[in-house]
């Protein structure tokens, strides 16, 4: 079990983590959740002993990080987000070395490095100097090389990112597959991938954790409405006509062009009952009904609501915000120059500049 | 630990690196055994092994760094240094680790240095004692400027400057002794006196000289280890201040 409990971490003067807590499981799946930016690396830096943290702990299976780094260290697997390969060493060798460098004892390396990289399938770039990689596979013998020493917990700082489509979908099988002995707690801002193998996610903008909680619970958090999405063949205005009509359907969002005679409509509704009303309508009166399917809100709306600042808002709304907070910024910069060196005409301009 | 050592030395052999320098080395070795024999007769300056340690050295401090400047910079500029942050290892381990395969790679140059020697006692008599005490000094020495080349890698994230930086150390190590020397200095004993307990080139002047002294013995190896437990402070000093 990994335990993370008030973890913080100041930059000179600038919080990358502030106060974080979250629990890890045995055998579990831990999505890590943020934009770029909001302390995802940092906090994976500080789990693994990379990094000390300015105040708060780190326990792995009841080991303070602080006190017995190594006891920790030997059960934790961490594939960093630039992956640590020397450029100069061929894959096998490199990961024989990283073998002995986490104990491993030499019996059983060879067995472990094998099967590491058939794991990862790299086996047949073993004889290759890893500088001539692409960044692919370097970063395929990155987690081959966190997989040594079988750790009982995998930390990987965005695995997927420089792969293409179909390593991609290798490695989130890999990590479902990896789940079944490992303790895994994987960062990324692709949301797709954390639905595909992710039960839990915490999800962290600006240093600080926003929600903590299982996928089906967060989607079900932004719900709202249920959405319908229909295709109808028929005339426009007559297929809007009767979904406006009939009981149950709140609005009518959107209605978008599909192919000749066909429109797609995204409806608001009540209940699922609504469907069967609605599509016994509209065969009745001649439409053919095409397709309909409820609009799941997903996690990418919980992702949006909650690192979007407090509320939700527009595009217009979002740049003046943006102009707003640049504005307080540079107030606040003029009245630290001011406080240094403190000619009025100085900060009488720079108000000035504010104000423009 | 080990395997870090091995990856090390390993690393000096799989690129040209420890080769130009061992090249280097001997052609700086050789010149001075050549000189020394082709002075042989002016009968002024006595041939003698310890006359070319002590002048091969002073051309030879200036390729250490060139060992050195790889050790830390190189990783911390291309973000390598996590694998071993992150594995069940310790700084001091590492940091000893690669001063030993460093010291390693500098022993086989040492050793193929021996050329030299085993020429000169085909057609003359070497003499054993002085000879070995020469190539002890030469080491110790070498080890104290290894272990400030790894500190001065330590330093910084970039390999070049790391070398400059090296190099700037390898001279006041050179000049400390002419430094305490000077009249300026010579004014005032208790400078002077603190100036001449660091100066190593004393110390292995005796030792070039076939003297073995314990107390030179431990000075080398201590200020060895101070720089080297330096360089553990400061890569932690580093860990804790990134960012």
């Amino acid at each position: 079990m990994v335990e993370i409990r008030n973890l913080t971490k100041y930059y000179g003067t600038h919080p990358a983590v502030q106060d974080i807590s979250f629990t890890v499981g045995d055998h579990e799946v831990l999505g890590f959740l943020g934009p770029n930016g909001a302390g995802k690396s940092t906090t994976m830096n500080m789990i693994t002993g990379c990094l000390p943290s300015t105040s708060g702990t780190v326990l792995v299976d009841g080991y303070d990080i602080s006190k017995d780094p190594i006891e920790v260290k030997k059960r934790i697997g961490y594939l960093p987000e630039i992956p640590p390969v020397y450029p100069d060493m061929r894959v096998r060798d490199y990961l024989n070395f990283a073998a002995g460098l986490k104990g491993v004892s030499r019996n059983d390396r060879t067995k472990q490095v094998e099967n590491a990289m058939e794991r990862l399938h790299i086996t047949d770039v073993q004889k290759r100097i890893i500088g001539n990689l692409s960044k692919g596979y370097r970063q395929r013998v990155g987690f081959a090389m966190a997989l040594l020493g079988s750790p009982k917990f995998l930390i990987l700082d965005e695995p997927t990112v420089g792969l293409d489509p179909t390593q991609v979908m290798e490695v989130r099988r890999l990590i479902q597959d990896l789940a079944r002995e490992h303790t895994i707690i994987f960062s990324t801002h692709i949301l797709a991938e954390v639905t595909a193998v992710c039960e839990r996610v915490v999800i962290i903008n600006k240093g600080k954790i926003r929600a903590e909680d299982t996928i089906a619970n967060l989607e079900a958090s932004v719900g709202g409405d249920l959405k319908l999405r229909l295709k109808v063949e028929g005339e426009i205005t007559k297929v809007t006509e009767i979904i406006r009509n009939t009981e149950g359907i709140l609005s009518v969002d959107e209605v978008e062009f599909d192919s000749v005679g066909v429109n797609a409509f995204t409806v608001a509704a009540s209940s699922e009952a609504v469907r069967k009303t609605l599509m016994s309508r509209l065969i009745a009166e001649d439409c053919m009904v095409l397709e309909i399917t409820s609009v799941k809100s997903n996690l990418e709306d919980v992702f949006v609501k909650l690192t979007a600042s407090s509320r939700t808002q527009s595009r217009e709304d979002a740049f003046e915000e943006l102009g707003r907070e640049m504005d307080e910024q540079r107030m606040a910069d003029a009245s630290a120059q001011d406080a240094e060196d403190t000619p009025a005409a100085d900060a009488a301009e720079s108000e000035k500049e504010a104000k423009d | 630990m080990f395997a870090l050592y091995k990856k090390e030395v390993q690393s000096f052999f799989c690129s040209p690196f420890a080769y130009v320098v061992s090249a280097l080395f001997l052609l700086v070795f050789s010149l001075s055994f050549i000189s020394g024999i082709s002075n042989m007769d002016s009968s002024v300056l006595k041939f003698s092994f310890s006359n070319i340690f002590y002048n091969s050295f002073f051309y030879f401090i200036f390729l250490i760094p060139l060992l050195t400047m790889r050790t830390f910079a190189e990783e911390r500029k291309s973000k390598t240094e996590t694998i071993w942050l992150s594995a069940p290892v310790t700084i001091p381990q590492v940091v000893f680790a690669k001063f030993f395969a460093v010291a390693t790679v500098f022993l086989m140059m040492m050793v193929l240095s021996l050329f030299f020697p085993l020429v000169a006692a085909l057609h003359g008599t070497v003499i054993g004692s002085s000879l070995a005490c020469g190539y002890l000094g030469f080491f110790l020495w070498s080890m104290v400027c290894i272990a400030i080349g790894i500190m001065m890698s330590a330093l910084t994230d970039n390999p070049i400057l790391a070398a400059v930086l090296g190099e700037a150390a390898m001279i006041l190590v050179i000049f400390l002794d002419n430094f305490t020397n000077s009249v300026l200095i010579q004014s005032i004993p208790f400078l002077s006196k603190i100036f001449a307990w660091f100066s190593t080139e004393t110390r292995f002047g005796a030792f070039s000289q076939g003297l073995f002294s314990l107390s030179d013995l431990v000075f080398f190896i201590s200020i060895t280890l101070a720089v080297l437990i330096w360089t553990v402070i400061i890569i932690e000093k580093r860990r804790w201040s990134r960012g």
